[in-house]
C-alpha cells in the first residue's frame, strides 16, 4: 500500500512539474530569415501562363434556345462582344435575334379545339367563354421574343484545364456575367372590347422590356485564339405569353376582367441556353512572364 | 527500475531548457520583406517572421549550431562553398544565377500530375435534392440517394433513388390555361424512382478560383434503368376519378460535374432524363355516370413517351475516407 502511494506521489510530482515546465516557461523561437535568392526569388506562381483574355476583343457568334417555354420556343441567332480588360474582366454586350419561333405541342391542342369551337354556333357555351381569350388562330396572338439587348459585365472568376478521356486536355473558364437587358417583344394588344370576332380585338403591338440578364457559362479553348462556349442565361420578366386574360378583376385583380392589360402579363424567370464560338482577336496570345 | 517518473523528470528538465533557433546572419543593410517585427538581436516573434538587422552577435562569425549549412554558401563558421573552391577548384560550382533565373525549364510535365481524389475501390454516397427542368405544368422535387461502386478509377456501378410523393407541386398556370382556353393539360404527379446504374468519368480537371484557390472537379456520363411510379392527376373529371399509383419501367441517362472539396468529400450536379411510357388521363369523358366510375375509362388509351429532366444538386460522400497512391507524386 504504501509503495503504491509512493509511485502515485512520484508520477503526481513529475507531472506536476512537466505541466509547471509547460506553462511557466516560455519558449523562445528565433525565426531564421528566409532569404530567396535562388530562380525561384521574386517569381510568380505561375510562369508563361496563356492570357486568353487579356487585352483582346472576344467575338462570339451564339445560338440560344429558349427552355421551359408554354406555347412557343425561340432560337434566337446573336454573337456577345466585348474586350478584355484584365484576364478576368470583360465588358461587352450580347444581342440576339428570335430567328425561328416554333409552338408547343400545348399550342397544338389548343388551336385544334379551338378550331372546332369556331365552327359552333356564337351562342354555344365553350364558344362564348373563350371568346376574349382566343382568336381565330392562337399562333397568331402569342406573344414573340424578337429580340434581345444585353450590356453586360463578364468575369471569369475560375480558369482550369479539363483533362477529357485522359487525352485531350483543354484550357477552360468558368465566367459569369450579369447587366441590364432590353427585350423586343410583341404582345397582344391591349382591349377594352375583346370579345368581338373582329381582328382588332386580337390585334399584336410590339414593346420593349427593360429588365436584368445574368448567367453562367464555360469556355472551352480550342487553340490559342478561339474556343467553344456554353452559356446559361436568365432573363427574369413579366410578358403575355398566350394574349390571355388571366387578371385584373376580381379579388386582388386576381381573376379575369373581359380586358386585355398590362395586369395580364405573368412574370416568367425566362432560361435560355446559348452555344457559341468564341473568337478572341488579336489572334496572338500573350504569355504571362 | 521504476521508469515512469525518472523519465517525466528528464522530460521536464527537457522543457526547462529554452529552445533556441539562432537566427542566420543577414546581410547588412538587407532588408527583409517580413512584416512582424523583431527585437534589435535579431530575435523574431514566435511567428517566424523576422527583419533583418545585420547588428546581431552572429554578425562575428558564430557558427551555426549543428553546424547547419545554408545553400547560399554562407555558412557562419566559414564552412561553405568557398572553402570546397579552395580545396578544389574543378568542383567549385559555378552558377551564373542571371542566367540560370532566365533558363527555359524542358522538364516533362503532365497536364494532370497526380489525380487529387483516386476513386478506384471506394463506394460513392450521394445525397441530393432534385428539381423539375423540362415541366411547366407540374414539378416533381424531392430528395434522392445514389451509392456508387468504382470498380476502376472512372467506371462505377450502384443504385440510385428518390422520393417525391408529398412535393409534387401544381402550378398555377394550369388553372389559367383551363380558364382561359377551356383546355385541360394531364397531369402527373410522381411517387419514388429507383434504379441500377453504370457511369464513366470522362473528364477531370482543375480550376483556379481568382487565380488562387484551386478546385479539382471531373465529369461523367451515367445512365441506368429502373423503375418509377406515378399517377395522373384528376384535372378532367375529379369528382369521378381518383387513380392510384402504378410503376412503370424507366431508363434515364445523364451527365454530372463533381467539384472536389477534399478528397472524400465533393459537391455534385447532375442533369438527368428519366424517359418512359406514361399513362396519362382521358380527356374525353364518358356520358354515361356508370361509365364514368369504370376506372377503365379513366387513362387515355395511348401511352406517352415522357422525359423527366431533373438536376440534381447534392453530396459526394467517398468511403473510405482516406486512400493511398500506387506511385509517388
Amino acid at each position: 500500500m504504501k509503495t503504491k502511494t509512493r509511485k502515485l506521489t512520484t508520477r503526481l510530482l513529475a507531472l506536476a512539474l512537466g505541466a509547471a515546465a509547460a506553462l511557466g516557461v516560455t519558449e523562445r523561437a528565433n525565426a531564421q530569415e528566409i532569404l530567396l535568392t535562388g530562380p525561384l526569388a521574386g517569381a510568380p506562381a505561375v510562369r508563361k501562363l496563356r492570357l486568353h483574355r487579356q487585352g483582346r476583343f472576344e467575338v462570339s457568334p451564339s445560338i440560344s434556345f429558349t427552355l421551359l417555354d408554354e406555347y412557343q420556343r425561340t432560337i434566337l441567332f446573336g454573337a456577345r462582344l466585348g474586350y478584355n480588360f484584365t484576364d478576368w474582366l470583360q465588358v461587352g454586350v450580347w444581342g440576339g435575334y428570335g430567328a425561328v419561333k416554333m409552338s408547343t405541342y400545348l399550342t397544338d391542342q389548343i388551336q385544334t379545339r379551338n378550331v372546332q369551337r369556331l365552327g359552333r354556333p356564337p351562342t354555344d357555351t365553350e364558344r362564348r367563354l373563350t371568346a376574349v381569350n382566343l382568336g381565330p388562330d392562337f399562333n397568331e396572338q402569342l406573344g414573340d421574343m424578337n429580340w434581345v439587348v444585353s450590356p453586360q459585365i463578364l468575369v471569369t472568376p475560375f480558369r482550369g484545364k479539363l483533362a477529357l478521356f485522359q487525352s485531350i486536355y483543354l484550357d477552360t473558364d468558368l465566367y459569369v456575367f450579369g447587366g441590364p437587358a432590353f427585350v423586343g417583344l410583341n404582345e397582344r394588344a391591349d382591349c377594352t372590347e375583346c370579345a368581338t370576332d373582329g381582328s382588332t380585338a386580337f390585334a399584336m403591338a410590339s414593346r420593349t422590356a427593360i429588365t436584368g440578364s445574368f448567367g453562367l457559362g464555360l469556355s472551352f479553348y480550342i487553340n490559342h485564339w478561339s474556343a467553344l462556349g456554353i452559356e446559361w442565361r436568365f432573363l427574369p420578366m413579366s410578358w403575355n405569353t398566350g394574349g390571355f386574360d388571366t387578371a385584373g378583376g376580381g379579388k386582388d385583380a386576381e381573376f379575369p376582367d373581359n380586358k386585355i392589360t398590362s395586369a395580364d402579363r405573368r412574370f416568367h424567370f425566362q432560361q435560355m441556353l446559348s452555344v457559341s464560338f468564341n473568337m478572341n482577336l488579336p489572334t496572338k496570345i500573350r504569355l504571362s512572364e | 527500475m521504476k521508469k515512469t517518473g525518472v523519465g517525466l523528470l528528464v522530460a521536464t528538465a527537457l522543457w526547462l531548457v529554452p529552445n533556441y533557433g539562432w537566427a542566420q546572419k543577414a546581410k547588412a543593410g538587407a532588408a527583409a520583406s517580413a512584416s512582424a517585427s523583431a527585437d534589435t538581436s535579431g530575435n523574431a516573434d514566435a511567428s517566424g517572421d523576422a527583419t533583418a538587422t545585420g547588428d546581431e552577435a552572429a554578425a562575428g562569425g558564430e557558427a551555426t549550431p549543428g553546424g547547419e549549412g545554408t545553400p547560399g554558401g554562407e555558412v557562419p563558421g566559414g564552412e561553405g562553398l568557398e572553402d570546397i573552391c579552395k580545396i578544389d577548384p574543378t568542383a567549385c560550382p559555378n552558377l551564373d544565377m542571371d542566367k540560370e533565373a532566365a533558363r527555359q525549364f524542358k522538364e516533362p510535365l503532365y497536364a494532370v500530375q497526380q489525380i487529387f481524389a483516386l476513386r478506384v475501390r471506394r463506394f460513392e454516397l450521394n445525397p441530393f435534392w432534385s428539381v423539375t427542368l423540362n415541366d411547366q405544368f407540374v414539378t416533381h422535387p424531392g430528395p434522392g440517394l445514389a451509392l456508387n461502386y468504382y470498380i476502376s478509377n472512372v467506371l462505377f456501378v450502384g443504385i440510385n433513388g428518390e422520393y417525391y410523393e408529398p412535393f409534387n407541386s401544381i402550378l398555377p398556370f394550369n388553372a389559367e390555361v383551363r380558364r382561359a382556353a377551356r383546355v385541360a393539360v394531364p397531369l402527373t404527379e410522381y411517387q419514388w424512382m429507383a434504379s441500377v446504374q453504370v457511369g464513366y468519368v470522362f473528364a477531370y480537371g482543375k480550376f483556379a478560383f481568382l487565380s488562387d484557390f484551386i478546385f479539382q472537379y471531373d465529369a461523367y456520363l451515367v445512365g441506368g434503368v429502373g423503375a418509377l411510379s406515378n399517377r395522373p392527376i384528376a384535372v378532367v373529371d375529379p369528382d369521378n376519378r381518383n387513380f392510384d399509383y402504378k410503376v412503370k419501367v424507366q431508363g434515364n441517362a445523364g451527365i454530372g460535374l463533381r467539384v472536389w472539396v477534399n478528397r472524400w468529400l465533393a459537391i455534385t450536379g447532375e442533369l438527368r432524363d428519366y424517359m418512359f411510357n406514361d399513362q396519362l388521363e382521358n380527356l374525353e369523358v364518358a356520358v354515361r355516370p356508370e361509365d364514368q366510375q369504370n376506372p377503365a375509362t379513366w387513362y387515355d388509351s395511348k401511352s406517352h413517351f415522357t422525359n423527366n429532366v431533373q438536376a440534381q444538386i447534392g453530396l459526394s460522400i467517398f468511403i473510405p475516407f482516406s486512400f493511398d497512391y500506387r506511385l509517388a507524386k
